[in-house]
């Protein structure tokens, strides 16, 4: 380690984690700086486990855990909720559903009261069901309005095509509709289980008491076993497609460009992430500096890589006016090729690993950051090292291990090109910037 | 006020940081002598005032839970303090800048914070604006420099403008142009305030930001980029005495100088609803109704903004179990009591709900808000929008640059660094009485507009409400 990338100082303990009866595990980041408690119930399986024609249901299956319990209504559940002063969530990704929770901690026992009748004794009522369903159908829709999800849908969808990535985790809205109480019963009796659960505490919760809390959260739950993770590895289809996705109207565009990138597991996954950093992980990155500083073609200009259990999709994004989408789209694929064919400068990789090194006090600066980390390594099979040991990784990359990671994970002709607009607009424009497509559509921005 | 008693019994009270002072300025020139103002109660904690012979405002919070310092540079400007045919300057010129100054070329601002692992922003809107470094904390003298070489030494040249002047423009296609709720708060407002400024969007209308020439910036640059007209605020693991000598040494050459006095002609009373509509792509109807509400000082904005939890605050809130669960017309439903100096908006949003419509919506709302002028609140009502404020204030307090955040906006906005903890215990005070009084006060037919949003695909590309 140079003298000049060393950590900050104050580096913190690893996060304690417990078992619990029966076979859950709790993870604690105490910290007294403000007087609220957050609760994380994360299952050990996602909606890559929803049935093909029924994605959607792990979230409708969560979510209706507050929708009725033994002796409340969804309406008492609500109103109990607000008057504790919490807040309750749920976050569904491919690997996992999460309730999340936030409370004042004066209220956090009779909170957890609550949370643990609502996990032990759901109720799955008929007409709540057939509401979060209506609810849920009309938010699929809604979400056709913001043109950067309609992208991300249709990289996700196209990319990871016959895979479970490929499916999006709230569903559409004929596999919304075909969820049926037994659907979400099943669900819950098969996942909602100890074994498949992980609990997070973190905030103004005292170290002694946090297990005791994090076990009542799930004492009335069965033991059950934890869900297998039956998804397969992601295979990029070759070739250099674009779909353009059409919607009327648009004075610009959302341009996002994929591939897939590596697993956590992966010896170049490090590599890639710091050579990644230096094509657009800052805002003085290669795409960012010619494209937005240089160009004022797009507000943003982005790359990234995904981190999931299984290899998850490398994707850039810019969002030009529709004018400048071609030339946009056409420099973006040209920096993308230079990056691949000369890799990155000594000078660059040191200037990233500077950069991480002395971010990384954001990384842990919270209870909360610290709990998440430890959540992840938990709910994304992460090395259990991931990230107590991402300085010593991130400081053994070499601008040769960088540049090979990008030469062998990111190649030019396997390309997927997702571009929202106006199709009349820029149809022309967006496949002029792509040479050697193998494979180009158009379809409607509703079409899921 | 000031209130002595937040340091005593520390190491260091308001003695001992005069006497520093009084020590550290003998032989400083007058406009980088410091002053201490004295400590304000911050929850717990303290926030220390201090001010340089400039008249550059300090306020620091020393918060050792995190080796991170958050260091945030206030200036008092908005698009408040433009005109009519160069609306957006004020954003503009934000991100003008992280640009180039005399002595750091294009793009070494921000190259310096990222290889020292910090990250940088800012934001800008009606009243304020903002620039914000989160740094590990042994680098916060890092920001000090940069910060003060940009408030004096900015470079405006007509490359950077241009370019520029077109990263803003896409940032308004996609905040606004191909944004169905921006562009239809951007035409709320424009109708509710007809000569206030508050009418014109801080991002500026496209023609005006395409206007822009070097010498619009420069002179905006010379008359509200200076210390008198700034507060830093510094949240973190620093070390109080040093970090001030820093910031003495790198504002303190820096000249005062005379901001001009605010022309702002208040706004008219409204004495009749307007009423606007909006084709746009969209999947749903969408309903704007906007009251006009107090300004973020006066003690009724605490109350309205109790009601507007009561009725829109979570799935227990009276109109969102009437609209989203009992009847299902609308999807999605908010209210908000604009946070701005004068008297702004009480905006009132919904999203109907697949075929249903804004005029299905509107008469449900109504009558919600005649129940409120007429009926006082139940005590589990109140009592529930209350932890859910009390909930949401202590959610900002979380971070570093959450603490840094409050005491700045409120410091420029009020003059009251510590007006978060005021507005809780506002909050607690309030009674079913008062809702009902505010109710009455601003819950107006006459004094509210009502934008309907109706989804079509009609209108020609890049038509904007301008």
């Amino acid at each position: 380690m140079s003298a000049d990338s060393k950590p900050a100082k104050g580096r913190h303990a690893q996060t304690a984690r417990f078992d619990l009866a029966g076979g859950a595990i709790a993870l604690l980041e105490p910290s007294h700086a403000v007087p609220l408690v957050s609760i994380v119930v994360a299952l050990r399986s996602g909606s890559a486990a929803d049935p093909a024609d029924k994605t959607g249901l792990a979230r409708i299956a969560v979510r209706m855990l507050r929708r009725g319990c033994d002796g409340m209504t969804s309406e008492q559940i609500d109103a109990r909720i607000d008057l504790l002063g919490a807040e309750m969530a749920v976050d569904t990704s491919h690997s996992t559903v999460a309730i999340h929770a936030q409370v004042i901690a004066r209220n956090l026992d009779a909170f957890v009261d609550l949370l643990a009748r609502l996990l032990a004794t759901p109720t799955f009522d008929e007409t709540e069901l057939a509401k979060l369903k209506r609810e849920s159908v009309a938010e699929i829709i809604e979400a056709r309005d913001s043109d950067r999800v309609v992208a991300q849908k249709a990289l996700q969808r196209t990319l990871f095509a016959g895979h479970a990535y490929g499916r999006n985790s709230g569903g559409t809205v004929r596999s919304v509709e075909a969820i049926a109480r037994p659907d979400v019963v099943g669900f819950y009796r098969r996942s909602v289980v100890k074994r498949n659960l992980v609990v997070g505490l973190s905030g103004d919760v005292a170290a002694d008491r946090a297990p005791a809390v994090a076990a009542r959260i799930v004492g009335g739950l069965q033991e059950g076993a934890a869900v297998p993770d039956e998804v397969g590895e992601p295979a990029m289809r070759p070739g250099r497609r674009l779909v353009v996705v059409d919607k009327p109207e648009r004075t610009q565009t959302q341009i996002l460009v994929g591939t897939l990138g590596t697993s956590a597991h992966d010896e170049d996954h490090a590599p890639l992430v710091i050579a990644n950093a230096v094509f657009g992980g800052t805002f003085t990155s290669r795409l960012m500096r010619e494209i937005r500083s240089k160009r004022g073609w797009s507000y943003g200009a982005s790359a990234r890589t995904g981190v999931d259990r299984h290899r998850q999709s490398w994707v850039m994004w810019t969002f030009p006016a529709a004018v400048d989408c071609g030339p946009c789209l056409k420099l973006s694929l040209e920096l993308m090729q230079t990056w691949i064919a000369d890799g990155v400068t000594p000078r660059e990789v040191a200037f990233i690993q500077r950069y991480l090194v002395r971010s990384h006090a954001f990384e842990v600066d919270t209870a909360g950051k610290r709990l998440h980390q430890a959540l992840d390594v938990e709910l994304l099979g992460l090395p259990a090292d991931y990230f107590a040991s991402w300085i010593e990784r991130v400081l053994a990359v070499t601008p040769e291990s960088a540049s090979a990671a990008v030469r062998r994970r990111i190649h030019p002709g396997d390309l997927l090109a997702v571009v929202v607009g106006t199709a009349a607009q820029v149809d022309g424009a967006v496949r002029g910037a792509m040479p050697g497509l193998t494979e180009a559509s158009v379809v409607p921005f509703d079409a899921e | 006020m000031p209130d002595p008693a937040a340091t005593r019994g520390r190491v260091g009270g308001r003695a001992d940081r005069r006497a520093w002072a009084d020590q550290v300025n003998a032989g400083s020139k007058d406009d980088a002598k410091l002053s201490y103002e004295g400590a304000h109660a911050f929850g717990p904690e303290a926030v220390h005032r201090w001010r340089l012979g400039n008249g550059l405002t300090v306020l620091v919070l020393t918060d050792a839970s995190a080796p991170v310092t958050a260091y945030y540079t206030w200036f008092n400007v908005g698009s408040r303090h433009e005109r009519p045919g160069k609306t957006g300057l004020a954003h503009l010129f934000e991100h003008l800048m992280f640009g180039e100054t005399e002595h750091l070329g294009a793009g070494v601002f921000d190259r310096k914070l990222e290889e020292s692992g910090a990250e940088t922003n800012a934001a800008t809107w009606v009243d304020w604006t903002y620039y914000h470094e989160l740094l590990p904390a042994d680098r916060v003298r890092l920001a000090v420099k940069l910060e003060a070489e940009r408030m004096q030494h900015l470079v405006l040249r007509d490359p950077q403008v241009a370019s520029e002047k077109e990263v803003v423009a896409n940032e308004r296609r996609y905040r606004v142009d191909d944004d169905v709720e921006g562009i239809a708060n951007e035409m709320l407002y424009k109708a509710a305030f007809e000569r206030h400024p508050y009418g014109w969007p801080t991002i500026g209308w496209m023609q005006d930001i395409q206007g822009f020439t070097p010498e619009d910036c420069t002179a905006f640059y010379r008359t509200y980029y200076a210390p008198n007209n700034a507060t830093v605020v510094v949240v973190g693991d620093v070390r109080e005495r040093s970090l001030l000598l820093s910031i003495r040494d790198a504002y303190g050459a820096i000249p005062s100088q005379p901001v001009p006095a605010e022309d702002i002609l208040p706004e008219p009373t409204q004495l009749a609803e307007r009423r606007l509509e909006l084709k746009r792509p969209a999947a749903s109807e969408k309903l704007l109704i906007a009251f006009k509400g107090p300004a973020l000082g006066d003690a009724d904005h605490a109350t309205l903004s109790v009601l507007s939890e009561v009725l829109f605050g979570g799935r227990a809130a009276r109109l969102y179990r009437t609209l989203v669960v009992d009847r299902e017309l609308a999807l999605d439903l908010r209210g908000w009591v604009s946070t701005f100096r004068d008297p702004g908006l009480f905006e009132c949003w919904a999203t109907a709900r697949g075929s249903h419509t804004a005029e299905e919506i509107r008469p449900v709302m109504d009558e919600a808000f005649a129940r409120a002028r007429d009926e006082v609140v139940g005590e589990d009502e109140l009592a529930r929008a209350k932890a859910r404020l009390e909930l949401g204030s202590l959610q900002q307090l979380e971070t570093m640059a959450g603490k840094a955040e409050q005491i700045g906006f409120f410091e420029t906005v009020l003059g009251d660094p510590t007006h978060a903890f005021r507005r809780v215990e506002a909050f607690r005070r309030v009674t079913a009485g008062d809702l009902r009084r505010v109710a009455r006060r601003y819950l107006v037919d006459t004094s509210r507009t009502v934008l309907r949003v109706i989804p079509d695909t009609g209108a020609k590309p890049g038509e904007t409400a301008a």
